[in-house]
């Protein structure tokens, strides 16, 4: 499919840059130079992490793209949002899925920064193919110029992107409940943005949602599920604890939505901007329900694990870090007793 | 239910609980906010049955009553274990008891050996010795306190037993094979509202029914914050419920139980509704100090949430029906309630999620649910914490029926009622006048729901009488059915409507039955107003006694430093004035002769223990005794005019 006319005007623009800034703002008024040091120190799960979210996930979205036969402009949209680091919804998510925050907030600090490395050299591995595809069609249609990837300034706008993050956690710094205010908000703004997008896209553009191809829809929703699954039993394999293991498959699947918003309208032009984009709000719509799907049904399948945690996290508070709780035998499913790196119970060392 | 230890007496069930959980903390005592001191289910079966064994070796006999005098304290749980172990029963009472009181307890119960809580309260019962000569031993629970002459530590007792078991004393262990369910396991006397206090007797299978019949399910991750009178039956059930599933159970107080709520993060509490309305007042509080926006975010929030549960509550069935509803209403309502439900849910789910939840790990973020029993819980508040996310489950129940005789469960949550009953009780609605059975009654209209009349309650919790009062018995339960003197209605949709205490109505002399009640409850959600109650039995019109709330008036700019002062001033009874007129306006629903005509302010608040029970509801009798004069100077003056 094409676009016969630009799927967003300038003032959509202006709001889409604003809820980014809002949206990074908040990111950062969550965060604390803690958050960093803390993947200094437990660097297992953020490693496991980083294999899922930069290792997987691009393959995934590679995948997905040239099995279903993708438009090139799709697929490399599609292989950006498999590139894109992890953001503060997955933070929320993984919060009520009763997984590990800590580890999501790890996981989140670790790839944003990461993701000024690796994206570049990811999207360039994984493009390549489709590349030489529009620059093919572009030849025939008589223009002498040549697609590239514009890794230069995907990797200034990340960095344009860092600066209201940076801003956030100077605000969480010296005003606490501005930050806690700034938090609250972005969530609700980039919900209110998206349905705005979603809206606007539906009364000018009505017939696009019908225009779409069936496969676009799929691999909108496919990346998503199959990053939760992948990430899910990837770190099963590897065998972390169930806590950690949802963290981690959320952060895989959830990416950091604004961001691909942000590298496509500063680094992408016509004729593939604009299909990107679409892509990019079609995931952004679907993450939400799909994320929110699977956190309800971790939340009911960890509910009995997270609560040992719990119940002996509290008795670590109340009775002392030596105290051990012990359950008593055939309580705790094998799982939970056998894991090496824990003691009797999952938070307390042996 | 798979988890819950049934057995056939209590000392079975500490065993059991012993034996299945082991190292497990059943009990847990504040030391400081973060530092707590465990106790494990073994280590209190083992003190348990030492303390038992120095009780039998003290004279005291199986089916003996001991007194257990004292309020929340780890040694108080050392103590119940310790005479449940020895096959005796406990007569458990709080401090705030007149010595009349005391010597009448003593000596009706026929008490020899009696456990006391501090220093205080030894010398109190010393000096009153000379009018108890049945008692022959006092055993001191507090450990640091020095006991007077004649007075043993509890600790001296435990390691005689200690001494004695490690010799080979089995007593205890026979013990406990000779319990009958049918035995006593306590001895409850309750001040009621009139008269001489009541010894109510309670057997080991009352409680055991209770906790076979309680529903919920919990499991030994459980963590139990616990704030009521530890005598209560109302705690003690609740207690003895979480032993029977291995929880934990962490002591904390009114004064600490916000900073305690954080740090335990309780999935399960019992309280009496006044706990929900200070809690409603602090969050309430909180979210008024926090910064605009996100006063605005809350509001928001709560607003999808009332439209959300109200819409979910309609579909599921769950709505207060007090009325038969048309089929076709429903018919025709419901599609309009699909669609609310379909439009709200998506921003519900964002704002539960990014503003309720911040409300809900402000009392610690793991509460399932919590219980509210013991008086009734006002709507607003049972609706706010319901819509908040917090699901209060009311029950209702009296120490009669040890207590638990319905409870809402989190899959039958009807706000505004007490639940259905719980399995093996069978409820009937009477005529409190003519005794005629109105529920279950074939003759009546959709067999007799929404009639009001007396509580009647059948079931394996019903005590087994009065001590030593067959007059009393006798007129409290006939045929198995126990009066509970509560007025009360079955709802549509099968859950019990409390509506008052059969005697409270006020019986105006234009012939009106009014139940004071449920407009008290309405007049105290005015911040202006403390306590109140009502007056006006055979009068032409309804009064009020208030207590107004000092710190309010204080925050509203009167400056006056104690209730006379502020009773003096007419100002005071302008404000009081227009919020009853704003409270129970009929635009408010409430009927012409409803309404509080003229009031007096009291100088002094209602105390705990004389006017007001533990649980903070108000003695009639002994309000309209105190204050005789004044309902005297309420009727005479009006008159004149």
């Amino acid at each position: 499919m094409e676009f016969d006319t630009q799927l967003l005007y300038a003032h959509d623009q202006i709001l889409l840059a604003l809820m980014i800034f809002v949206i990074m703002l908040g990111m950062g008024a969550s965060l604390t130079i803690d958050d960093f040091r803390a993947v200094a120190r437990k660097p297992r799960g953020v490693l496991i992490g980083f294999i899922s979210q930069f290792g997987l996930m691009p393959f995934l979205a590679f995948s997905i793209a040239t099995i279903l036969g993708f438009h090139p402009a799709f697929a490399i949209a599609l292989i950006l949002i498999g590139c894109l680091p992890g953001g503060t919804t997955s933070n929320m998510f993984t919060y009520f899925s009763r997984g590990s925050v800590a580890l999501s907030i790890s996981m989140t600090t670790a790839s944003t920064l990461l993701a000024l490395l690796m994206m570049p050299v990811l999207l360039k591995l994984y493009t390549s193919g489709f590349t030489s595809q529009i620059t093919a069609s572009m030849q025939a249609a008589g223009t002498e110029a040549e697609f590239v990837i514009p890794t230069g300034n995907i990797i200034s706008s990340l960095i344009l992107v860092l600066v209201p993050v940076a801003m956030g956690m100077i605000l969480r710094r010296k005003s606490p409940d501005w930050a806690k205010t700034a938090e609250d908000t972005a969530g609700f703004v980039a919900i209110i943005v998206i349905l705005y997008l979603l809206g606007t896209a539906f009364i000018r553009h009505g017939g696009l949602f019908l225009r779409t191809p069936v496969e676009v829809y799929i691999g909108a929703v496919g990346i998503g599920l199959t990053g939760f699954l992948f990430g899910y039993w990837f770190s099963r394999l590897v065998g972390v604890m169930p806590l950690f293991q949802r963290a981690i498959s959320l952060e895989t699947g959830i990416q950091n939505g604004p961001l691909a918003f942000a590298v496509i309208l500063l680094s992408f032009r016509e004729p593939v901007q604009s299909q990107m984009l679409w892509l990019a709000i079609l995931y952004s719509t679907f993450i939400v329900l799909t994320s929110s799907v699977i956190t309800l049904y971790y939340r009911k399948k960890g509910r009995f694990d997270y609560d040992v945690y719990r119940n002996t996290v509290i008795h670590n508070r109340l009775f002392g870090p030596e105290y051990v709780t012990h359950y008593p035998e055939g309580f705790l499913p094998p799982r939970l007793v056998r894991d090496p790196s824990q003691g009797n119970s999952p938070s307390q060392k042996r | 239910m798979r988890h819950r230890i049934i057995s056939e007496n209590l000392a079975l069930l500490y065993q059991g609980a012993a034996e299945k959980f082991g190292a497990l903390p059943a009990f847990a005592i504040r030391e400081s906010p973060l530092q707590w001191k465990p106790v494990s289910y073994n280590e209190l079966y083992q003190k348990g049955l030492d303390l038992a064994t120095g009780l039998i070796d003290l004279g005291v006999q199986a089916r003996e009553h001991v007194g257990l005098f004292g309020d929340n304290r780890f040694e108080w749980i050392l103590a119940d274990f310790g005479v449940q172990l020895c096959g005796a029963a406990d007569v458990p009472r709080g401090r705030d008891v007149s010595d009349n009181e005391f010597c009448y307890i003593i000596d009706h119960a026929s008490i020899k050996v009696l456990f006391v809580e501090t220093h205080e309260f030894q010398e109190r019962i010393i000096s009153l010795k000379d009018k108890l000569p049945a008692l022959r031993e006092i055993i001191l629970l507090d450990s640091n306190a020095s006991p007077l002459e004649g007075v043993r530590k509890l600790k001296d007792v435990c390691e005689q037993g200690a001494k004695l078991r490690e010799q080979g004393d089995r007593r205890a262990e026979q013990r406990i094979a000779g319990i009958k369910p049918d035995d006593l396991f306590t001895l409850i006397y309750t001040s009621g509202t009139t008269g001489h206090p009541k010894g109510v007797m309670l057997t080991h299978s009352n409680m055991i029914s209770q906790i076979r019949n309680i529903p919920g399910c919990h499991n030994m991750n459980d963590r139990l914050l616990s704030v009521l009178p530890i005598w209560h039956i109302f705690e003690r059930v609740i207690e003895m419920y979480t032993i029977s599933f291995g929880g934990c159970t962490y002591y904390s107080s009114i004064q600490t139980i916000g900073e305690d709520m954080r740090n335990v993060e309780p999935t399960f509490m019992a309280s009496a509704p006044r706990l929900w309305e200070k809690l409603h007042e602090k969050i309430l509080k909180g979210v008024k100090a926090s910064h605009p926006v996100r006063q605005i975010l809350f509001h928001i929030a709560y607003f999808l949430s009332r439209q959300y549960n109200a819409s979910t509550y309609f579909i599921t069935n769950k709505n207060l029906k007090l009325k038969q509803q048309a089929w076709w209403k429903r018919f025709i309502l419901l599609p309009f309630h699909l669609v609310r439900w379909t439009i709200v849910l998506p921003w519900y789910g964002f704002f539960n999620a990014a503003v309720l939840e911040r409300i809900r790990l402000g009392v610690g973020g793991s509460l399932v649910a919590t219980i509210s029993g013991g008086g009734a819980l006002p709507i607003h508040i049972d609706r706010f914490f319901n819509y908040m996310g917090i699901p209060v489950l009311e029950g209702y129940g009296m120490t009669e029926t040890s207590p638990v005789i319905s409870v809402r469960s989190i899959d039958n949550l009807v706000v505004g009622t007490v639940g259905p009953p719980i399995p093996e009780t069978e409820i009937r609605i009477a005529h409190p006048e003519t005794g005629e059975i109105l529920y279950p009654n074939k003759n009546l209209p959709y067999g007799g729901m929404s009639q009001r009349g007396e509580i009647l309650v059948r079931g394996p919790q019903v005590m087994k009488g009065y001590y030593r009062e067959k007059e009393l018995t006798s007129i409290t339960l006939r045929d198995g059915w126990l009066h509970t003197g509560d007025l009360g209605i079955i709802t549509y949709n099968n859950c019990l409507k409390i509506l008052g205490r059969c005697k409270a109505t006020i019986v105006l002399s234009s012939g009106e039955n009014v139940e004071p009640e449920p407009i008290e409850m309405r007049l105290q959600q005015s911040q202006f107003i403390d306590h109140c109650m009502l007056v006006g039995q055979d009068k032409k019109y309804l009064g009020a006694l208030i207590v107004p709330a000092l710190t309010e008036f204080n925050q509203a700019g009167f400056s006056e430093k104690t209730l006379e002062e502020l009773a003096a001033n007419p100002e005071t009874y302008k404000v009081i004035r227009n919020e009853i007129h704003r409270m129970t306006s009929v635009s408010n629903g409430f009927k012409r002769y409803e309404q509080v005509r003229d009031f007096r302010l009291l100088t002094r608040n209602f105390d705990i223990g004389k006017e007001l029970t533990n649980l903070y509801k108000i003695k009639r009798h002994e309000v309209e005794n105190r204050f005789n004069n004044i309902i005297g100077d309420l009727y005479s003056q009006k008159s004149k005019k």
